[in-house]
């Protein structure tokens, strides 16, 4: 008798228990800002100590001097011209090759800016944190026209060497060291291996042999800034209209 | 004997307060409440943004963020915890250590679950599976097959949390990897369709596991100015079970979370704060026990800004 009790009532609390009992009615939202003036955990300054210690010994390394916040920004921003003519200069000078052009993928860059004053080796680890290295491609002008439309598409991205126009999410008026694009001449177009190999969709470039000394993208920055440092200039960068929306 | 025993005057006590409950309300369980906090995109930033004349000076940081994690759970009940995903990759603390201070940080701060972003492939699958050694949370991921690759059997489709009386499944999915992820980082993974992935678990998780709530952590994007790119908007549209997606890697800060309508025409919520762990976001939500009739009607939440304590 008691047994046969049990059973409905165990089948009832199992399929109960399969079925969504509450449904939400409302939220309420809050976005809090983490601005350290609130309680802090001690406990996470302790933790954080020992790894601290040993980033600062290598971070806090000042490699130069920003004159100015230059900023990130599309088509076109201070501190991507400011990356881009770092990265042509040296893969000049690493590879001995007549680079025509350098480029940046815009969401490569990962600072939103470099700030005024100094230009420490942890800053530039945080605006390219990635172990990149430096690829050159001989690139002919109609893939080259293929690549920059991409860009285009794309908003923009920091370059040397080149201007541009954005129309219809396409090239136009692309001058390259000063004269205008020829779709059946050869450039030799310096990116990141992470381009190179088709990333940020870059198909065209896929399949391309490259030439490369394994030289980090990051390195070319910092070594950029030191030589500069000690040719006593302080880094600076303007807005040249290299990237700019036609009218 | 024994357990019967028990089972018997459990059953009388439970008897017992449904009676007393319906002459005298003395817990009311008509009603429920859950806290969400969420992060996505906190890029390996355990330090706050340094003082300099940057626009985030002084942000961040896992002290400060813990310090309000703690102080949330002392007045709430009911707190998950969630992470969408790119925790990796963006301070040199990741260049140093591969990741193992931020999860281990995420681990002390008891998060409770995480997807996977694009960049948490940076420093190599093997990398990230040896990392998840020190991780008290799973990381949730149906869409990603990686059969054959250091991290087969690392991640889980989904998990379950029990929350006073409510059981809440959280699902997570990645963003497709070519084109976007270097070849050599991903390797043998497949990604597979989000949208059929996510419902599939969804349903699962409603239909057969009884979850009062699905969560979906998405590292797919908010949205992108190609109207057919997979992002939160396309899912969350042609979704049927997901109640809540918390989403990364467009670095979105949104004024208050999206809404949009799933194939059923119910609601499903939307919300990203932005990136490096400036933000924490809080999502209270309300729940009313479902009564047996309005079955048919579309299931709409009210939203609104929660005001200052």
């Amino acid at each position: 008798m008691k047994k046969s009790n049990a059973v409905p009532v165990l089948l009832f609390i199992f399929i109960a228990s399969c079925q969504p009992s509450y449904q939400s009615l409302s939220v309420q939202y809050k976005d809090y800002r983490i601005t350290n003036s609130e309680e802090i955990d001690s406990s996470y300054i302790v933790f954080l100590e020992p790894y601290k210690d040993s980033v600062n010994s290598t971070m806090n390394i000042i490699l130069g001097e920003a004159e100015t916040t230059l900023q990130k920004k599309q088509p076109e921003g201070e501190l991507g011209n400011f990356l881009a003519d770092a990265l042509l200069v040296m893969s000049r000078k690493k590879m001995g090759k007549a680079v025509d052009a350098a480029f940046l993928n815009y969401n490569g860059i990962r600072s939103s800016g470099l700030a005024q004053g100094n230009i420490t080796v942890g800053k530039i680890f945080e605006l390219m944190p990635f172990d990149n290295v430096i690829n050159m491609q001989q690139l002919k002008g109609d893939v080259l026209q293929q690549f920059l439309d991409h860009t285009a598409a794309l908003g923009g991205w920091p370059v040397s060497g080149l201007t541009m126009k954005i129309k219809d999410n396409r090239a136009t008026d692309v001058q390259i060291q000063g004269q205008p694009i020829d779709h059946d001449k050869y450039y030799n177009i310096v990116n990141s291996d992470y381009i190179t190999n088709g990333g940020d969709n870059c198909v065209m470039l896929k399949n391309i042999p490259v030439e490369s000394t394994g030289y980090l993208v990051r390195d070319a920055f910092m070594e950029y800034i030191q030589q500069e440092q000690q040719g006593g200039k302080k880094i600076n960068a303007a807005i040249e209209n290299r990237v700019t929306y036609a009218e | 004997m024994l357990n019967r025993r028990k089972f018997l005057i459990n059953a009388a006590v439970i008897a017992g307060g449904a009676l007393a409950g319906a002459a005298k309300p003395v817990e009311d369980d008509t009603v429920e409440r859950l806290t969400i906090l969420h992060t996505n995109d906190v890029h390996s930033r355990l330090e706050p943004f340094p003082m300099d004349a940057g626009k985030n000076a002084g942000l961040g940081g896992v002290a400060a963020r813990a310090g309000l994690i703690h102080s949330v759970r002392e007045k709430e009940k009911n707190v998950l915890l969630l992470d969408a995903g790119d925790i990796f990759q963006g301070t040199p603390y990741f260049n140093l250590y591969k990741g193992e201070p931020e999860i281990k940080a995420m681990t002390k701060m008891g998060y409770d679950a995480a997807t996977m972003g694009n960049h948490d492939f940076d420093g190599g699958m093997e990398n990230f599976s040896t990392q998840l050694r020190n991780a008290g949370f799973p990381i949730v991921l149906c869409n990603y097959d990686f059969t054959g690759t250091p991290l087969e059997q690392k991640t889980v489709p989904y998990k379950i949390f029990k929350k006073g009386r409510l059981k809440i499944g959280v699902t997570g999915v990645g963003i497709k990897m070519e084109g976007l992820v270097p070849e050599n980082l991903f390797g043998k993974t497949k990604y597979l369709d989000p949208v059929q992935h996510a419902n599939a678990t969804a349903e699962f998780l409603k239909r057969k596991q009884g979850c009062d709530m699905v969560i979906c952590l998405s590292h797919l994007g908010f949205g992108y100015k190609e109207p057919d790119k997979m992002c939160d908007e396309i899912l969350s549209k042609e979704s049927e079970h997901i109640d809540l997606i918390l989403g990364g890697h467009t670095h979105t800060f949104m004024d208050h979370p999206a809404v949009f309508k799933n194939r059923n025409g119910n609601d499903v919520i939307v919300n990203q704060v932005g990136w490096a762990g400036i933000m924490l976001g809080r999502l209270d939500f309300v729940f009313e026990k479902k009564k047996k009739k309005n079955l048919a009607d579309a299931h709409t939440v009210v939203i609104g800004e929660k005001s200052s304590e």
